[in-house]
């Protein structure tokens, strides 16, 4: 049961993935637009998907908790 | 706490290595053949192919053999066996037990020192600082850019955070470069990054309460509305948890990966290890150090603005 369990705890990566994923988007948008901006951009976007990514590490540091008894 | 999986267990035979020594030696001389004929009989375009197709085949077939004879000679089980530990193990030193990780940072922390030293005794004073040559220029080129960056997002209080957020990626870095080495890295161990956490925690209270006082930092956290406060509270409490968190999920995430990749190919693991480590072990600890410093520094200038 802990198995499916750090399996089920890993669906938060959806949301971090879906989150990284409409950031590099706009972030890539933005460039095309001020190409001149991508230094900045870059930055933020760095930051946003760090924050994004956390609740997949979160998540998987729950499932490692759970699996490796 | 560990991971053990043992899928299926399998034993090389000497049927296997001969075929294979057989493939890589045919492959071998035919490549030999084609760049024969490709020098004496002019370059066409499909002696060409046919010459990196054949080296394709070779480089192939010579990963395959170095595999078979490595799992030949040592035995290797060729099934899936990952051992995996949570925290850890621990070695004994003069009585007292201690995590190997924070053995290994011990030696990260003198390797670091005496870099320090040799930079501040030996290669300080021959800087000319009219005529910037060598190593100057890099030296040079790392500090400002820490102190530009660290300005940048701080603004008045760089001049004490822009050596700390060094020294930082300094030790982040190294802890990086020891993975490659085989060891575990000392970022891959919870009590480390918590550590480096608080410190980041103590930063951010340090520089709150010294620009706008301790009723100032309490007023600032009922800044719009006073009803979350508590959850302000909380969230400040939540940063040291998450940045520790943040990197040493990466951190073993990544080991975890490398240790499958290598258990999976188990004497087949040659070079491509290599090729997936570029990312694993080194392209995202320096992320993962970018972020950490990043973040510290956003988080204490949300405190002292």
């Amino acid at each position: 049961m802990t198995a499916i369990g750090a399996g089920l705890a890993m669906l938060a990566a959806l949301g971090a993935g879906l989150g990284m994923g409409i950031a590099t988007g706009k972030a890539a948008e933005a460039v095309a637009r001020q190409p001149e901006a991508s230094g900045k951009i870059n930055a933020i976007l760095l930051l946003g998907c760090a924050l994004a990514e956390s609740t997949a590490i979160y998540a998987f540091v729950v499932a490692l908790i759970l699996a490796a008894k | 706490m560990y991971i053990r999986e043992m899928v299926k267990t399998g034993t090389t035979t000497t049927i296997e290595l001969a075929v294979s020594a057989e493939t890589f030696i045919i492959a071998f001389i035919g490549y030999c053949i084609a760049r024969f004929r490709l020098r004496y009989k002019g370059k066409t375009k499909a002696l060409k192919r046919n010459s990196i197709l054949l080296l394709a085949v070779t480089i192939i077939s010579a990963w395959f053999f170095i595999g078979t004879l490595i799992n030949y000679m040592l035995e290797t089980e060729s099934g899936l066996h990952v051992e995996f530990e949570m925290f850890s193990e621990r070695v004994s030193i003069f009585g007292f037990s201690f995590a190997k990780t924070s053995v290994l940072m011990w030696i990260l922390t003198g390797i670091a020192l005496v870099i320090c030293l040799i930079f501040r005794f030996v290669i300080f004073p021959r800087f000319d600082p009219d005529k910037p040559h060598g190593i100057q220029n890099i030296v040079e080129l790392a500090v400002e850019a820490t102190e530009n960056f660290t300005k940048n997002i701080v603004g008045e209080y760089s001049t004490a955070l822009a050596p700390y957020m060094f020294s930082l990626a300094l030790f982040m870095i190294l802890s990086a470069i020891s993975e490659l080495f085989g060891c575990r890295p000392p970022t891959s161990d919870l009590t480390v990054t918590l550590a480096m956490g608080l410190i980041t925690f103590a930063l951010i209270n340090y520089y709150g309460i010294k620009k706008k006082g301790i009723f100032g930092r309490i007023k600032g956290l009922a800044k719009p509305t006073p009803v979350i406060f508590p959850m302000k509270i909380l969230s400040d409490i939540a940063v040291p948890v998450s940045l520790a968190c943040r990197l040493f999920g990466n951190m073993i995430g990544g080991m975890i990966v490398m240790e499958l990749l290598k258990s999976v190919l188990g004497g087949y693991a040659v070079g491509l290890p290599a090729v997936a480590g570029l990312y694993f072990n080194v392209f995202h600890p320096l992320i993962q150090t970018y972020i950490f410093i990043i973040l510290s520094l956003t988080f204490i200038n949300e405190a002292i603005e």
